[in-house]
């Protein structure tokens, strides 16, 4: 089987700055990657190039098998796109705008915009420039999965849908794949799209700079943890004792100590060092993204 | 044509709006042709102002019914609005829509570039041919009453004219578009075609340089005096090639450039 998407030391300059700077990416079918970094990392640029919106100044990408330049409107077709920053304006009806994209885009079978507008809980019958942020996204990924695309490129897909159509959509996304389709997303914040990606890299000032399985990669990300404990006595001690922790302070307040501190990968150890203590709140934040990035380059100077 | 027709749909309330502007300005102009251009009044204009000024602003052609409605609508006001109108129209199409970002969405589907300036164009030259045949139709049903005694094909030799200039104009901001992405090109390219048509023609004629006049758009529309003499296949040949030549230079550049950075 073809290789979904391919990309050698694909990069993007404008002017003096580096967009994306050597982007070597390899996705396979039906595989969920997930593209994560800080917004301007690049991560829009490499989607656009592979579908061929702008061209790369080195490097080269094939997607589906095709450079995006050669494949055109044809390669296109095979494709499912939601643009980062969607804009959709104009009188037309959520439901007339979406049979528009259908016609210029790959076969839709009948019946599968209202099946889609139904499940993401969209009203077809409105204005399309009328509707909310989040329903406009709506019909952004509804024009993307309708033609139930080999490759589906969706960036920031989850931004401005509440918490049950961010559900959706995950559940949107595994169906996906498991119907062969392969999906190329990106998020700036890991935890939106975790649940969905199988593979995840990281991108940070255009360049890769983590790549690998979810698993990999949560053991590598910093947390931070608070607590508040009754006593203070030996906690700085015990504190000290454990590995992979850092940044500790101890805080009175109230009659009470407040910990907080940072801890990379597992927090097995520095619960049982807790147990000791009289615990009355604790607080493991999910892990951010920009505590990867930070720890990254933390080991990288080192 | 899923583009063309779609590009027809959103601006309909848009031509609607020129329509009743362009029907306004005839209605406004062409009745009075009995009390204004066939009258003495006209006469003392003419031999009130310099030649040159009587010239540029055809006012030593208001005597008859055809040069009042060459000078007062085909060369002026009519030109005026749909020059307007298709700079507007002109540069939404693909530098409104590349700066507000809905470009891309399009782009990403199963067209080509081509294909978007090439149906971007068509809708932009319908709707100014809609335009240019309802100001012609109103002033066919006024020919009688207004006593302009205009003859029809010669009619129809001026609304073709009027309508391959103003679409030259419309062309112009469409490919500024296509060439940047950016509406402020767009509408520049647009009104300098316009104004450097017009004027061309006006200091051709003022200070008798005539190959200056070689050079203008609206020259070559109106030169021949169509709405006397008929078709000037030369000059409407000339704004086809002009329009044609346009079009391959932006959609040559739309094709390789980046869309939305």
């Amino acid at each position: 089987m073809t290789v979904a998407i391919e990309t050698r030391a694909l990069s993007k300059r404008y002017g003096p700055t580096a967009a994306l700077a050597g982007l070597d990416l390899k996705i396979e079918p039906g595989e969920v990657f997930g593209l994560i970094g800080p917004n301007g990392a690049g991560k829009t640029t490499a989607m656009r190039l592979m579908l061929d919106i702008i061209r790369p100044s080195s490097g080269s990408a094939r997607v589906l098998g095709k450079a995006p330049r050669e494949g055109g409107a044809q390669l296109r077709r095979r494709i499912g796109f939601l643009p980062g920053e969607l804009r959709l304006e104009g009188r037309a009806r959520a439901g007339e705008l979406l049979e528009h994209f259908a016609r210029i885009s790959g076969p839709v079978a009948p019946g599968a915009i209202t099946q889609l507008a139904e499940r993401l809980g969209l009203d077809l019958s409105r204005p399309a420039g009328k509707l909310s942020k989040g329903n406009k996204q709506k019909v952004g990924l509804v024009q993307a999965f309708m033609h139930r695309p080999e490759l589906l490129i969706l960036d920031e897909p989850t931004s401005g849908l509440d918490p049950l159509v961010q559900q959706e959509f995950l559940a949107m996304v595994r169906e996906a794949s498991e119907a062969g389709q392969t999906v190329f997303l990106s998020s700036h914040v890991l935890s939106e799209i975790e649940q969905a990606a199988d593979r995840v890299g990281i991108l940070h000032r255009g360049k890769l700079i983590r790549l690998g399985r979810l698993e990999e990669l949560r053991a590598g990300r910093q947390r931070r943890v608070r607590a508040s404990v009754a006593t203070a006595d030996g906690l700085q001690g015990a504190m000290a004792g454990l590995e992979r922790v850092r940044d500790v302070r101890l805080d009175e307040r109230g009659g009470e100590t407040q910990l907080s501190l940072r801890i990379e990968g597992e927090v097995d150890q520095l619960i049982k060092a807790l147990a000791r203590f009289e615990v009355r709140d604790l607080l493991i934040e999910e892990p951010e993204l920009e505590d990867a990035v930070i720890g990254f380059y933390r080991g990288e100077e080192a | 044509m899923n583009l063309f027709r779609r590009e027809l749909r959103e601006s309909r309330p848009g031509l609607v709006g020129w329509i009743l502007g362009l029907a306004a300005a005839v209605l406004l102009y062409m009745p009075f042709y009995p009390s204004v251009g066939g009258s003495e009044l006209m006469e003392t204009y003419v031999e009130m102002f310099p030649p040159e000024v009587s010239s540029v602003f055809g006012l030593d052609m208001m005597a008859t019914g055809a040069g009042y409605a060459q000078a007062s609508y085909f060369g002026l006001m009519g030109f005026l609005l749909l020059a307007i109108a298709a700079i507007g129209w002109g540069s939404r199409s693909i530098a409104g829509a590349e700066e507000s970002g809905a470009l891309e969405l399009t782009l990403a589907h199963g067209v080509t570039r081509w294909q978007v300036l090439l149906e971007a164009g068509l809708a932009l030259l319908v709707r100014i041919a809609v335009l240019s045949a309802v100001g012609s139709l109103l002033i066919l049903a006024l020919n009688g009453p207004a006593e302009l005694e205009l003859e029809p094909v010669n009619l129809l030799a001026v609304t073709v004219a009027l309508f391959l200039l103003a679409g030259l104009v419309g062309i112009a901001a469409l490919v500024g578009g296509a060439l940047s992405g950016r509406r402020s090109v767009a509408t520049g390219l647009g009104a300098i075609t316009a104004v450097a048509a017009y004027v061309l023609d006006a200091v051709a004629d003022m200070a008798t340089v005539p190959w200056l006049a070689g050079l203008s758009p609206y020259h070559w529309a109106f030169g021949q005096d169509p709405i006397t003499t008929g078709f000037d296949a030369g000059g409407l040949l000339l704004l086809l090639g002009l329009m044609l030549v346009l079009m391959a230079v932006g959609g040559w550049r739309f094709d390789r450039r980046d869309v939305g950075t």
